[in-house]
């Protein structure tokens, strides 16, 4: 029986300032089990990274608001005091950004600063345990020993973004997030990172959440997948199947505004319209002014999520009775 | 509409330059309504000399020459306003052409302007200025050329800065590629995208083209024709123990103004911050 | 590059950007280190014709683009256009040049000044080149251009600052911009990179469209290869500041024969989870190009390098309908 490593329930984030909301993530519930590699993925201000720094406590309290609960093997990271909060950062859940460039000091040698963060979540470790655990991680990324003694401005971005890979993995988190860790790079270079993050997943049985722009990317490297589109999980679902039968009216145009590689070429049809201003509150579909399917209904309420398949559902209602 | 609005806006989100613009507008009031506010002449010998402060006429008392204070203090600032912003609008205009062009076109005309600008950083301000009024005669009109004259090089390096960064981007390449020759390119697209810095800065150039003007009036090379702050403390210079008001008011006006100024410009160089956001538009 | 001497509408002959390096040691002995950005490409376009061009960050694809609107000198070569070499042109009628070739940047929120008005921005390109003979009927220009470019209302947006319109909006108006001009050539240096996938379709449609209507030829600069297989004719892959293979969209794309070209095409994500990843695992990261050869550029990271590779930069072979590629070890 697999284990529930995060179950999100019913999380809002809500941004405001003096004169407006923004309602950037709306009743996101999901869960995850050990073993999922969960790819989130949406456009600009779908709420997606949002979501992220919720999950992490990274928002700024004074501006953000956030509700529901977000159950992180028995904790609420929502609610967790700092103290445990800050146990439970790096140790049991570490997190990757997309620019690693600008997260490592330029002036200290990759060593000294995977040493440091050793130091500071094992106050007594012994000399050179850091070191012999860095070892062993870079290797796993396809790093030499001989980053170590570097310093950040003589390796590639994508060598640093390996670098933070490995330092992520210091501790053997329970669940790794990379936010557009990969979005920088290379088509080489992302090749062949995503292809180690697979093979260290063999070895080291992580569960991990992939926040990105591109259905690429999930299809190459996840098993589940969440859409968002404006702060809603419109539709969340095994990889396999939402890819090839994506049952939501936005997944199907996401899907097809990206063109194949190798196959057919079909005529790439852009969504119409633009994203709805977030700082109103909807009583229909949030897609629906953009959504070629669209009838009364979707316009007279807020469709709850809608079970597909196993492990599959769709915030739409037409995919409860057949399509349109 | 739309704009002053904006403009009131962001001009409240910072103190200094709540205070800066508040004060400015102090300043302009008294320069225009100076005949309102005081009923003599400041440049009038009056029958009462060396009048304490206090007395019922001459609220601030009078010099040894009879004049009235209070009066000199507000026509004084007409000339402290008037030698601010022409020195400044001249040391600003060269500063944002000279530093446009060589940022913008780079090469020798770069490499000219760069070591000129340091040439003039090396020499003491102070000094030319001494210099060039011995030589061609202290007339107001002179004097503010002159600090204008010798003012420039911080604007233009700023401006040179600017466009540095400006001709990389890609406005100003689409510009180019649309057809633009590189004088439109420099007036049109460099210079109003980069002035704000040197605008800012050109604010606390004010302050500093004031503070000249006195230094050369106390050294007794100013107009004597004028009212100056300066002019005033250089003759109570001599009184100074015997009637302090002379030059000790003169003295306030100048470093109050000298602060309103550069509160204004700190408060600019703040809000105008490209990380403080879209402000000035 | 093609033995067929037929007269090409556009005719790359031979174009190199090399810069020195600049700082380095004060006292640094031999060679001089020069980075050569572009390292003498050849290409020739129909009128009409959409090429590609790949390649991974650093391979000189944008400098190249940047040279074929001459916003960047080159060092050596010069290209034609239906037979007039631009390097005359552009001293004896810049104006004419610039209505002739025309590019469309990468980030649509910077291609404008932010002080004027999207009015100010689209009659800017009119005025300069004497087109329309008054305000008047340039303002009708304007709008009749952005209502075909499906911007509606046109007049509001004419009144708008470019902060206040999406980056789909603003990408769509410097298209619509640069074929107010009529131009012949187009340089579109990977024009949706910085835009939501849902908006990208509308942009390259509306490009291919327009440069189809006038008959533009294109070339379409990019790092994401499936895009550039949609919309491209032709396709040239570039390594470091060379082309290492040219070909049809499908020949490059679904049978490389390069080396690099098969590694970069199999480490390419697909969208079809079913599809088998087999990546070409590469070593390494691709070098700068400073003082590269004199062997392949790609041979110490190729896995087929061999000792012969380090000795000389192979000759293009021909793989037959127009299909080359730049590798000794082809056809063996």
């Amino acid at each position: 029986m697999s284990e529930t490593v995060l179950s999100i329930d019913n999380l809002c984030v809500t941004y405001k300032n003096r004169q407006k909301k923004v309602y950037a993530v709306k009743n996101a519930s999901f869960s995850i089990e050990k073993g999922d590699a969960v790819g989130i993925v949406g456009e600009s201000g779908s709420g997606k990274s949002t979501l992220a720094m919720a999950l992490l406590r990274l928002l700024p309290a004074r501006t953000a608001e956030v509700t529901g609960k977000a159950d992180f093997l028995g904790r609420d990271l929502l609610t967790v005091d700092d103290k445990a909060l800050a146990d439970l950062r790096w140790k049991e859940l570490s997190v990757v950004f997309q620019k690693a460039m600008s997260s490592f000091s330029p002036v200290h040698r990759i060593g000294e600063q995977i040493e440091d963060i050793y130091r500071v979540h094992t106050p007594n470790a012994q000399k050179g345990e850091a070191k012999e655990r860095a070892v062993e991680l870079l290797k796993l990324v396809n790093l030499g020993d001989r980053v170590w003694r570097l310093y950040p401005h003589e390796l590639s971005g994508g060598m640093l973004q390996r670098v933070a890979i490995a330092m992520s993995l210091l501790f053997n988190p329970r669940l790794l997030i990379m936010d557009e860790a990969t979005t920088a790079l290379d088509v080489v270079t992302q090749g062949q990172l995503l292809n180690e993050i697979k093979h260290m997943e063999e070895t080291l049985d992580m569960t991990r959440i992939m926040i990105t722009h591109d259905m690429s990317v999930v299809a190459a490297s996840c098993n589940k997948v969440v859409v968002m589109y404006a702060g809603d999980i419109v539709e969340v679902g095994p990889v396999k199947k939402v890819l090839k039968t994506p049952a939501h009216p936005y997944t199907q145009g996401l899907l097809g505004s990206f063109p194949s590689l190798k196959g057919e070429t079909h005529a790439l049809r852009a969504i119409p319209g633009s994203i709805p201003d977030l700082s109103q509150q909807y009583n229909e579909c949030i897609f629906a002014p953009r959504c070629p399917h669209a009838t009364e209904a979707c316009r007279k309420a807020r469709p709850e999520p809608v079970q597909v398949g196993e492990g599959w559902s769709s915030r739409c209602v037409l995919c409860g009775g057949g399509k349109a | 509409m739309k704009l002053i609005k904006k403009i009131l806006r962001t001009i409240k989100s910072d103190r200094l330059l709540l205070a800066g613009c508040i004060g400015i507008c102090i300043l302009l009031f008294i320069v225009v309504a100076a005949p309102l506010i005081t009923e003599y002449d400041a440049k009038l010998f009056g029958p009462d000399a060396l009048v304490a402060p206090g007395d019922p006429a001459h609220p601030l008392g009078t010099n040894h020459l009879g004049q009235d204070i209070w009066s000199m203090l507000i026509y004084g600032t007409r000339t402290s306003l008037m030698v601010a912003v022409v020195a400044s609008f001249i040391s600003a205009l060269l500063g944002i052409i000279i530093g446009g062009i060589a940022g913008f076109f780079g090469g020798w005309a770069d490499r000219i302007i760069s070591e000129l600008i340091n040439v003039f950083l090396m020499i003491p301000t102070l000094f030319l200025v001494l210099l060039i009024v011995a030589m061609f005669g202290s007339s107001i009109l002179n004097i503010m050329i002159v600090i204008g004259l010798t003012s420039w090089p911080s604007n233009a390096k700023l401006m040179r800065a600017q466009a540095l960064s400006l001709r990389e981007r890609t406005f100003v390449k689409s510009a180019q590629a649309m057809g633009e020759n590189r004088r439109q390119i420099l007036m049109k697209y460099i210079i109003p995208n980069g002035v704000f810095p040197v605008v800012a800065n050109t604010t606390v150039g004010m302050a500093n083209a004031i503070l000249l003007e006195a230094s050369l009036s106390f050294l007794g090379l100013g107009d004597p024709t004028v009212i100056s702050w300066g002019q005033m403390v250089y003759d109570g210079k001599q009184y100074l123990t015997s009637a302090w008001w002379i030059a000790a008011f003169g003295g306030v006006a100048i470093c109050l103004t000298l602060l309103i100024f550069y509160m204004t410009g700190d408060g600019l160089n703040h809000v105008l911050n490209p990380k403080h956001g879209k402000a000035g538009e | 590059m093609s033995e067929q001497k037929k007269k090409a509408y556009i005719d790359i002959q031979d174009v190199s950007v090399f810069y020195p390096v600049k700082g380095g040691k004060l006292f640094a002995q031999g060679e001089k280190p020069i980075v050569k950005a572009v390292n003498g490409i050849s290409l020739q376009m129909e009128k009409g014709e959409v090429l590609g061009l790949i390649g991974e960050s650093g391979c000189g694809k944008s400098t190249l683009g940047r040279i074929l609107v001459r916003l960047e000198e080159p060092t050596r070569g010069d290209v034609l256009i239906d037979g007039v070499s631009t390097h005359e042109l552009i001293r004896k009628d810049p104006k004419k040049f610039r209505r002739m070739v025309q590019i469309v940047f990468q980030n649509p929120f910077d291609t404008f000044t932010p002080r004027d008005t999207i009015e100010k921005i689209m009659m800017r390109p009119l005025k300069i080149h004497n087109i329309g003979k008054d305000d008047q009927e340039r303002h009708k220009m304007c709008v009749e251009s952005l209502e075909a470019g499906g911007l509606r209302p046109a007049e509001d947006i004419l009144r708008r600052y470019p902060h206040e319109l999406s980056g789909g909006q603003l990408q769509r108006i410097s298209i619509l911009r640069s074929m107010l001009l009529n131009p012949t050539f187009i340089i579109a240096d990977e024009p949706v990179s910085m835009l939501d996938v849902s908006v990208r379709a509308d942009i390259i449609n509306m490009l291919l469209e327009l440069s189809r209507e006038k008959n533009a030829s294109v070339v379409f600069i990019s790092h994401d290869i499936a895009l550039t297989r949609y919309i491209s004719d032709r396709i040239a892959v570039m390594y470091l500041g060379r082309i290492v293979e040219y070909g049809t969209a499908d020949q490059v794309v679904k049978n490389p024969q390069h080396p690099y070209t098969q590694a970069l095409i199999s480490n390419c994500a697909s969208i079809d989870p079913d599809e088998e990843s087999a990546a070409i695992d590469i070593q390494g990261e691709p070098p700068t190009p400073i003082n590269p050869g004199p062997g392949c550029f790609f041979a110490e990271r190729c896995p087929h390098a061999t000792q012969e590779c380090l000795k000389k930069y192979p000759e293009y072979r021909d793989l037959g309908d127009g299909h080359i590629a730049a590798c000794m070890h082809i056809g063996k």
